[in-house]
């Protein structure tokens, strides 16, 4: 187990060093000069050589990709070349709302996910599963755009329940609860109806099992042989989606976090992009490739603890 | 997008430039609501706190006459007032400056304004190494003292007759405490009437009073300018009271929500933007004089102005907007809307069945709405024209840096930007610019008003008899407010002018005939 853990951390490591040429390289081909977005167009020339000369740009390219690496190694992302501000404090500040936006919406979408994806399995080939099947399609076909802004009509325009965007900070910690309601519950529903269709094909492969056929032939109802012996295998590929699901929730959010203007990730990202504030995006793009990394590993190690025959396999 | 841009250049390619003054000394008659809080909706959070670092106009709009103060400012009708200085003297030859500090002026942190401090701040934009977005601007100063503790005087290279209005309208002009600059990047500091207090990045700032302000006791205790990136967003949260202000409304056809409403007031007031479709003035057909006339002949530029500014504005035909000294109302329309006419100059022009173009937009409202427009009037005169909608920063790294672009829609903001005719590598190349820098310089150094005026609409007439571009119209800016709002910064504006801001009460006669909205 140690010795799988600790492999599957190298090839963390290297696929962390991939992601950071990859991304370097290409924010680097990107065309517009930073120093010439932030100085405008009355700026001089010699205004322009200097601050590009500040913020490290005339170096070598591999330089500035050996400074940036070294810092992100040591655990400093560096300082804004926009805001002059240290970007960590800045993405530490965007996590609160959309690390609480990520897991909730994940938490909404399990809860939809379970009861919709059993009862579409125990229904299989009756209308009545064919309906559960039906309704996830559409919540997987429904846009996030378009799927948040009809919530805003309803709960926040028309019945004024929920905040329609915005965020207070979590200084008032009821309201900033009420404010991620709306954004949470979109990109949830979303994630229900995608985690249910897993949880109804997986479901469905341990009903046509030997060892469940087995466990009715002894005189199990199918309910009572798939509660006592079929969930637990069952969850085993749904730890894997949920895992990734997660990290795919990251993208999900910064969609909703521009509908509910929420102060994030997504929209630091956004800004970073359209301000060409290169090192910024270059560290989230890090952070969301780790994160993404981090969760495959995790997936990995809780599938051998939930599957014992996988615990001695390297 | 005419006070604040998505990006730092469009903070200056379609920022405003700033016209509202600050008159500490008029007060405010009537009981306003004393200690209140407000909220001001906009749509571009200030990507930086430090006006002296970027040129974006969403930090100006926060930050400029609120935390820092110039030695001079621009009042609403762009005359230059003495705010840090209390008088200034220009020497006969025009090559001194010598000003008066005011006395007993406080910084927020409780350091006293000196003369050493202006001294210091007018040095660090004029450095070799200054980063300062508009530095060259200052760089015409050869030194800067202060022979006593209350005077300081700058020495020009060359006598330059806009020098003092450059002072007040740009960020060149902040003064600052030394001991504080090296935090100007997290904690601003300055001699306003309100102290910076919180960010969240792209979300909001927070500004309160300043209690050692020189000029008594603002009446807000609390301002916060909150962001929106959708226009509906900001709507709805005026609407719904939680914001109290949309400063700048992004699309002005949006003002149809709120017209006819008791609850909301609406302030329009002029600027100093000039909508423009920019002709490329070395791309093959464009070269000829006579196919930009014909451009320009068939633009229906009132059509235009209904239709990107829902009738807020005027219609221009030159580099040239209404409150300019040397604006000229002749040039207004000098080549009126006729497509015969477009046709026949296409026909002499060697194009009597006219040619393909590419118009590049960039993603603002009035580009993306007037975009169309302009399509089907070019194609009605036998110009094909193709539409290409581009991110901002593709737009300054191809059309604006690189000139690879046939036809754009931009808004020009910067008042008095005549010198970008001057700029031979502008990107727009007009031929004559070497010309039009040796008049520039005539009119610079004119030494009376007449004289530099007339010099001035020379320039002006020069360019429109090439018809360099198609100007389109001079937009207003659109305010929409609680009825309850009073003091609203009318007037061109990259800051939004606190100075007279309350809730409730009513203004001074002499804040009214400077703009300020009762």
């Amino acid at each position: 187990m140690i010795a799988f853990i600790a492999r599957r951390i190298g090839i963390v490591i290297v696929s962390l060093l991939g992601a950071s040429i990859a991304v370097f390289t290409v924010l680097n081909l990107l065309p517009g000069s930073p120093a010439q977005v932030i100085l405008g167009q009355q700026a001089t020339p010699q205004a322009i050589k200097q601050l590009t000369a500040q913020l490290g740009l005339n170096k070598p390219v591999w330089r500035q990709y050996v400074d940036w690496i070294g810092g992100l190694s040591h655990g400093s992302f560096g300082l804004s070349y926009i805001s002059h501000q240290p970007i960590g404090s800045q993405i530490s500040q965007a996590l609160t709302v959309t690390g609480p936006v990520i897991l909730f919406a994940m938490a909404v979408g399990i809860v939809i996910a379970l009861p919709l994806g059993l009862f579409g399995a125990l229904r299989n080939g009756k209308l009545t599963g064919t309906l559960a099947g039906v309704i996830s399609q559409i919540g997987i076909a429904i846009p996030v755009v378009v799927g948040g802004l009809l919530l805003v009509i309803v709960f926040a325009v028309e019945t004024h329940v929920f905040p329609s965007s915005g965020f207070p900070g979590w200084s008032q910690p009821f309201q900033a609860l009420r404010s991620l309601v709306l954004p949470s519950v979109t990109l949830g529903v979303v994630e229900g109806a995608v985690l249910s269709r897993y949880v109804r094909a997986s479901v469905l492969d341990q009903l046509r099992s030997d060892y469940l056929r087995t466990a009715r032939a002894k005189g199990l109802k199918t309910r009572q042989a798939l509660w006592r012996h079929g969930l637990r295998n069952a969850m085993i590929p749904l730890v894997t989606v949920v895992g990734l699901e997660l990290a795919s929730l990251v993208v999900g959010a910064i969609v909703v976090e521009n509908v509910f203007e929420l102060p994030g990730i997504g929209s630091l990202l956004l800004n970073a992009v359209n301000n060409r504030d290169l090192l910024t995006v270059q560290d989230i793009a890090m952070l969301v490739a780790a994160t993404v990394l981090v969760l495959n590993l995790l997936v990995d190690v809780s599938y051998r603890l939930l599957d014992p025959r996988l615990r001695n396999t390297a | 997008m005419t006070r604040r841009a998505r990006a730092a250049l469009a903070a200056s390619v379609a920022g405003g430039l700033v016209l509202t003054g600050l008159t500490a000394t008029s007060v405010t008659a009537g009981a306003a609501t004393t200690g209140a809080s407000i909220t001001i909706g906009s749509a571009v959070a200030p990507p930086s706190l430090d006006p002296t670092s970027n040129a974006s106009a969403a930090i100006d709009e926060v930050f400029d006459y609120n935390v820092y103060q110039h030695l001079v400012q621009l009042d609403p009708k762009g005359a230059v007032v003495p705010v840090l200085a209390t008088a200034y003297t220009v020497s006969p030859n025009g090559l001194t400056y010598t000003f008066d500090i005011r006395q007993g002026v406080k910084f927020s942190n409780g350091d006293p304004l000196t003369a050493s401090d202006v001294v210091f701040s007018l040095e660090r934009a004029d450095a070799p190494k200054s980063t300062y977005p508009y530095a060259g601007l200052v760089s015409g100063i050869t030194s800067v003292t202060a022979p006593t503790a209350s005077t300081v005087v700058v020495k020009l290279s060359a006598p330059d007759n806009q020098f003092l209005y450059n002072l007040a309208a740009y960020s060149n002009g902040v003064v600052l405490d030394p001991s504080a600059v090296g935090s100007i990047a997290t904690a601003p500091v300055g001699t306003g009437p309100y102290e910076y207090t919180s960010q969240t990045t792209n979300y909001d700032v927070v500004l309160s009073a300043n209690p050692t302000y020189w000029g008594g006791a603002p009446k807000l205790s609390t301002v916060t300018f909150r962001y929106f990136s959708s226009p509906e967003a900001e709507n709805s949260a005026l609407k719904s009271g939680q914001i109290d202000v949309i400063d700048n409304l992004p699309n002005p056809s949006d003002v149809s929500q709120f017209k006819g409403n008791s609850s909301f007031k609406i302030v329009s007031g002029p600027t100093a933007g000039k909508i423009q479709m920019t002709i490329n003035n070395t791309a093959g057909p464009l070269k000829n004089v006579l196919v930009r006339e014909a451009i320009n002949y068939a633009t229906d530029k009132a059509a235009i102005l209904q239709t990107a500014g829902a009738g807020y504005g005027t219609v221009i035909g030159s580099d040239n907007v209404p409150g300019e000294p040397w604006y000229l109302p002749s040039l207004d329309n000098p080549y009126p809307y006729s497509v015969s006419m477009a046709k026949k100059l296409l026909k002499e022009a060697g194009y009597p069945n006219g040619f393909s173009v590419t118009l590049t937009l960039p993603p603002y409202g009035y580009a993306t709405s007037a975009g169309p427009l302009l399509q089907a009037e070019l194609d009605a005169v036998g110009i094909k024209t193709t539409i290409k909608d581009v991110a901002f920063p593709l737009w300054i790294s191809s059309v604006f840096l690189k000139s690879d672009f046939q036809l754009t829609i931009i808004n020009h903001v910067e008042a008095r930007d005549q010198g970008n005719y001057a700029n031979c590598s502008y990107y727009w190349k007009y031929k004559d610019c070497a010309e039009v820098a040796k008049l520039l310089n005539a009119a610079q150094k004119a030494t009376t008003t007449a004289e530099e005026i007339s010099r001035y609409q020379g320039i002006l007439k020069k360019i429109t008899a090439a018809a360099v571009n198609d100007w389109l119209f001079n937009p207003d800016q659109l305010t929409i407010a609680k009825s309850d709002v009073v003091g609203i910064p009318g007037g061109i504006s990259e800051s939004f002018d606190l100075s007279h801001l309350s809730i409730g009460g009513s203004l001074s006669s002499s804040a009214k005939s400077e703009g300020y909205a009762s």
